[in-house]
């Protein structure tokens, strides 16, 4: 049945032997490298949940009053975006499951783009010949970003509304051509006369989606033509993979690894409430709620802006607002040009234009590492400052205190990252065989008083008694009914 | 399989679910949502006295207060009616501040500078709010006076705000019976978001405001003391006369509080501590993606 | 894609106990059977999904049921994948990325001498190609971005207060002088215009002796102890809602500026760079309050057009 349908297909195809050779593609085995898993099966989630949300989700600013089962709200004027959103969550079967793991899913999608970022980062996969895929997947991130702020800002809510007129703001401050660009993106002075939702709407659902679909495909494309890089260890060199094959081993654990990202986004989406609009009541534009900060992925823009100091260039009959263009513009233009030009920064530094397939560990890299390390406490340190009044609150610290130790923490803490990390690599770079369990010694004593050492057998378990790698056999032999045994070894039939 | 067990999963998966536990069972913040049991709107009969100053004068008898409150209450639709304590209570009132309070405030209760206000003119109602909430007698002296356990019955809250009150009969702030019967929920939550929750947050969390000041968490807060504090602006609240939010609109914004801020829905689930996307990416990254993480480590394991 | 393993001739079959192909397992018959329950509870899960779903359970029985089914059906074909298929290592050689010099050199002559004939004998209709679509690629542009909104013109320096403006509330509801009381505040709009955003103002009644006497030239521009400011923050627009009266401050809840409500809402602290715009208020003969003029400036956060 199997070589009836090859054929047929393989006759319009030719797929055949194509095919085979991608069936034997190896996979290395180590856990960092299914970390890019996490993001494309938590994108597979948002796509289909947004399929969901897309057909219940009206995105109209138009004002109907509000009709639903959530009591509080009965009777109120409400934006249709609003009041549908509230509609999914309470009237619509399974609608508040489906809502709430979508939202997770995009929090999981770009925290597992972070560490899956960082993870080719602190080991070198960046480079040659890989630096367009990273390009690739740093855009992707830009995307995701940016379509995450676009969803959640969707329902017309209290607390996403503000994170709006912020953006508008932002759009403003740009020199030039600022109010022009916002006036055009919004159809108008702030808030618009209606349009921002629709717009919003189509550029979630529909643009953004397109672009990192299509750019997910190049990202793995590249990735299946160009190899997956590997770890050094026995018998793994600059020429081959080492590892396990597609079929059926890579496959089936790729698949058991989609459904449980899919279950622990659902179980998030069910027992953890995110986003609860109902509490927040329709945005209105001279409304506003204390203790509001966007989505975590964002916090490190909102943080920038909330500890810059209040300079405004003002000159020659024109403001360049440096309060909101540094931190809102300047300084992601920066971290993500950074980003995207690392691999050309890092080959222009070390002069390295070699193919690499193996990977660092990072510690042999201290100045990359080090580096690393400073880029993610700075973010990390303008993601903490975006909830200083949380914080506040909860140490019971005045709020100006909080505010200036993260004006002068997001200068010192990446420099003092630096500094350890580079020193904490050359350490570990020094002592070599640190933490592996070594043999022990043991001391024996003769008559006469003398101590020697003898070193003990190794125990079972100790290093690594890894096979040679073979390639993936052509075929096996059929075995004779009695000897077979549990293990289910089947005939290849080519 | 006895492999998962090992220590390179336990230690992840200890640390993961520490975590996700306190991301999950919410954020408390700190003297804003005081610990205490909630006073309500009928008269509390047992006493929490746990200080060391002479035992208050008096003892409570609940049928005698809310009978007292009961007889000069007229019917009023709006849902808010003023009480005029009954004169019987001001004697008791005077020997209660005497004993408890004129330390500070000295014994007419005018106050004295740089340690406590003068207290006349404020009226009744403000004096309930402070005492009810617990946060006069004051425990600790420092920016703002915290919620905590009254010290005080209902009986005793009442003679002291009556005794203030007759310093300057009829002026300031008075006590309020709040009705919520008839309340309009979504009138009190349009009225909420507007005039509340630019300091107490839109789910009334409370949030730190400038040099030590808050604005604390209406949790425990009851109908009673939310259109006290509403008339009399404590602390750094603005005041709200009745010209600017009516009687009628205090009565829904209490009832509002009352109703969804203080039993929320959330249907979605454990509610992080209501404080939004702070507490939702600390869940998402460390208990999502850290979970998954784990699930990494098992999958990529080799002999 | 081309075969990949260099190989000189036909490998020999791989015998049945070759370590390579032998599961994971030290007892595969324990693993399958671990797999095999954790499938099953799967099925179970996904069935329960189903009941609860139908007989519309709440959202976390929804979610227990299709995260246990989720989690235990991959939990049962990840360990399938891990524990019992051939566990390898099995190694695939890498080729050249780059094509031979040869081939490179063939490409780089293709390009530069068929494209040198065009573009040295064809030079006018290369031109004016070029020319043709580079214009086509600006002028659609015209459309995409234009047509999205107006331009800014005026509007940015513009609100809806006039002199004469009757102060209401969001409702409609006109302010007469003796609504607030002192530390009160409330957020108005001009008759007519209420819920509009740049015109959102915020009104503060203070006590008479502390309203603002140091702005030069704003002595008249509060009354009976009313002052109104803009609410939009200056810093990105939020409202300025937080008005703290024991010390004067009016606090946006975004960013943490504080505006000083007796110094006609100068910043003293975070990154808001300008004050917020004040309204000059009066009272009129019936006791209402009116606006005595428009902002002598634009609301809001800055722009290049401000001067």
């Amino acid at each position: 049945m199997i070589d009836k349908s090859l054929r047929w297909v393989d006759d319009r195809l030719g797929i055949a032997k194509g095919g085979r050779t991608f069936l034997d593609k190896i996979f290395p085995d180590h856990w960092s490298f299914m970390l890019g898993e996490i993001a494309l099966y938590s994108f597979v989630v948002l796509m289909v949940t947004g399929v969901f949300l897309t057909l219940y989700f009206v995105p109209s600013a138009h004002e109907i009053v509000y009709h639903g089962s959530y009591l509080p709200l009965r009777g109120q004027k409400v934006s249709e975006a609003y009041s549908s959103t509230v509609g999914l969550s309470f009237d619509v079967k399974s609608g508040l499951l489906m809502r709430q793991a979508h939202h997770w899913a995009a929090d999981i999608f770009l925290g597992s783009i972070a560490v899956h970022m960082a993870r080719v980062f602190f080991t070198g996969a960046f480079r040659k010949p890989r630096e367009l895929n990273w390009i690739v997947g740093v855009t992707m991130l830009m995307l995701g970003i940016i379509n995450g702020f676009l969803g959640y800002s969707l329902p017309d809510d209290l607390v996403s509304g503000t994170g709006i007129r912020i953006a508008f703001s932002i759009v403003e401050s740009i020199p030039l051509v600022g109010s022009y660009l916002a006036f055009f993106l919004f159809g108008g002075n702030y808030p618009g006369n209606g349009v921002i939702i629709p717009r919003f709407y189509v550029l979630h659902v529909l643009i953004v989606p397109l672009v990192i679909m299509g750019l997910l495909g190049v990202h793995l494309g590249l990735l299946v033509k160009q190899k997956h890089t590997q770890f050094k260890g026995k018998g793994k060199t600059e020429d081959n993979v080492v590892g396990s094959p597609m079929f059926p081993t890579f496959m089936a654990k790729t698949t058991g690894f989609l459904f449980m990202t899919t279950a622990v986004i659902f179980l998030l989406g069910g027992f953890a409430q995110i986003n609860p609009i109902w509490q927040f009541g329709q945005y209105e534009p001279f409304q506003i709620s204390y203790a509001v900060q966007p989505d975590w992925y964002m916090g490190w823009l909102d943080g920038a802006a909330r500890i810059m100091p209040s300079w405004e260039f003002v000159g020659w009959g024109h403001t360049i607002p440096l309060e909101i263009f540094l931190p809102a513009i300047i300084f992601p233009g920066i971290i993500f040009n950074i980003f995207v030009f690392w691999p050309f920064i890092e080959s222009h530094h070390t002069k390295d234009l070699a193919y690499h397939n193996l990977l660092d560990r990072p510690r042999d890299r201290p100045k990359r590492t080090a580096a690393g390390a400073a880029m993610l406490s700075l973010l990390f340190m303008t993601f903490s400052a975006s909830s200083t009044d949380v914080m506040a609150n909860f140490f019971q610290v005045p709020l100006k205190d909080v505010l200036w130790f993260f004006r002068f923490a997001v200068i010192i803490v990446p420099i003092v990252a630096y500094v350890v990390t580079y020193k904490i690599c050359n350490e570990m770079r020094a002592a070599e065989g640190v933490g592996k369990r070594k043999r022990a010694q043991i001391i024996l004593r003769s008559p006469a008083g003398e101590y020697t050492t003898v070193e003990s057998e190794p125990r079972p378990g100790d290093g690594h008694e890894e096979l040679d790698a073979i390639p993936v056999p052509t075929y096996i032999d059929l075995v004779p009914p009695e000897l077979a045994t549990g293990a289910g070894v089947r005939r290849v039939i080519r | 399989m006895r492999r998962l067990f090992k220590a390179r999963y336990a230690v992840p998966a200890v640390l993961v679910g520490c975590v996700g536990l306190v991301g999950l069972l919410g954020f408390s913040p700190g003297p804003a949502q005081a610990v205490g049991t909630p006073s309500t709107t009928t008269p509390v009969t047992a006493t929490t006295s746990s200080s060391s100053l002479p035992t208050p004068i008096g003892q409570p008898t609940a049928p005698s207060v809310s009978s007292a409150l009961k007889a000069t209450s007229p019917s009023n639709k709006t849902g808010i009616f003023y009480i005029n304590l009954p004169a019987s209570f001001i004697a008791p009132g005077q020997a209660l501040f005497a004993a408890n309070c004129s330390s500070c405030h000295g014994p007419e209760a005018n106050g004295s500078t740089g340690v406590a206000p003068n207290l006349q003119g404020l009226g009744a109602g403000t004096v309930d709010f402070w005492v009810s909430t617990g946060r006069m007698p004051l425990a600790i002296a420092g920016v703002q006076a915290t919620r905590k356990p009254p010290r005080f019955d209902r009986l005793q809250t009442l003679e002291i705000a009556a005794w203030v009150q007759s310093l300057t009969p009829g002026v300031g702030t008075q006590i309020p019976v709040v009705d919520t019967s008839s309340a309009d929920l979504e009138a009190g939550g349009t009225l909420f978001t507007l005039n509340c929750a630019a300091c107490h947050t839109i789910t009334g969390a409370g949030d730190a405001l400038m040099d030590g000041a808050y604005a604390p968490s209406l949790h425990l807060a009851t109908t009673t003391q939310v259109v006290e504090a509403i008339r009399s602006g404590p602390g750094n609240m603005p005041r709200f006369g009745s010209g600017d939010i009516t009687n009628t609109e205090a009565r829904d914004i209490a009832a509002y509080i009352h109703g969804v801020i203080q039993h929320p829905s959330n249907p979605g689930g454990f509610a992080l501590g209501g404080i939004g996307p702070v507490g939702e990416g600390f869940v998402g990254l460390l208990l999502g993606v850290g979970i998954l993480m784990l699930v990494c480590f098992w999958i990529g394991e080799r002999t | 894609m081309s075969d990949e393993s260099p190989r000189t001739g036909p490998l020999p079959p791989a015998a049945l106990d070759d370590p390579h192909l032998q599961p994971f397992a030290r007892h595969p018959e324990g693993a399958q059977a671990v797999a095999a329950i954790a499938m099953v509870i799967g099925f179970i899960g996904f069935i329960g999904f189903g009941v609860a779903y139908w007989i519309g359970s709440s959202t976390q029985w929804e979610a227990l049921t299709l995260g246990v089914g989720m989690l235990a059906l991959g939990f049962g074909v990840t360990a399938w994948g891990k524990y019992l298929m051939p566990q390898g290592p099995f190694v695939e050689e890498r080729h050249e990325f780059h094509s031979t010099d040869a081939e490179r050199d063939a490409m780089t002559a293709a390009v530069v001498e068929r494209g040198g004939m065009v573009v040295k004998r064809r030079k006018l209709l290369g031109g004016l190609f070029a020319l043709g679509s580079a214009t086509m690629g600006i002028v659609l542009l015209f459309p995409l971005v234009r047509s999205l909104g107006p331009k800014p013109g005026e509007t940015l320096f513009e609100t809806n207060w006039k002199r004469g403006s009757k102060l209401v509330t969001v409702d409609g509801r006109q302010i007469t002088v003796d609504d607030l009381e002192v530390g009160g505040v409330l957020t108005v709009f001009p008759k007519g215009f209420e819920g509009s955003s740049p015109d959102q103002v915020i009104l503060i009644r203070l006590a008479s002796e502390l309203q603002p006497l140091q702005s030069p030239g704003r002595t008249d521009w509060g009354v009976a102890g009313y002052v109104a400011y803009s609410k939009m923050c200056t810093h990105l627009g939020c409202p300025v809602g937080l008005y703290q009266h024991q010390t004067q401050q009016l606090v946006c809840p975004c960013h943490q500026s504080i505006f000083n409500v007796l110094a006609g809402a100068l910043p003293e602290f975070g990154p808001a760079p300008r004050p917020l715009p004040q309204l000059p208020i009066t009272v009129d003969a019936t006791g209402l309050l009116r606006a005595n003029g428009g902002f002598d400036q634009a609301v809001g956060p800055g722009f290049w057009e401000r001067p």
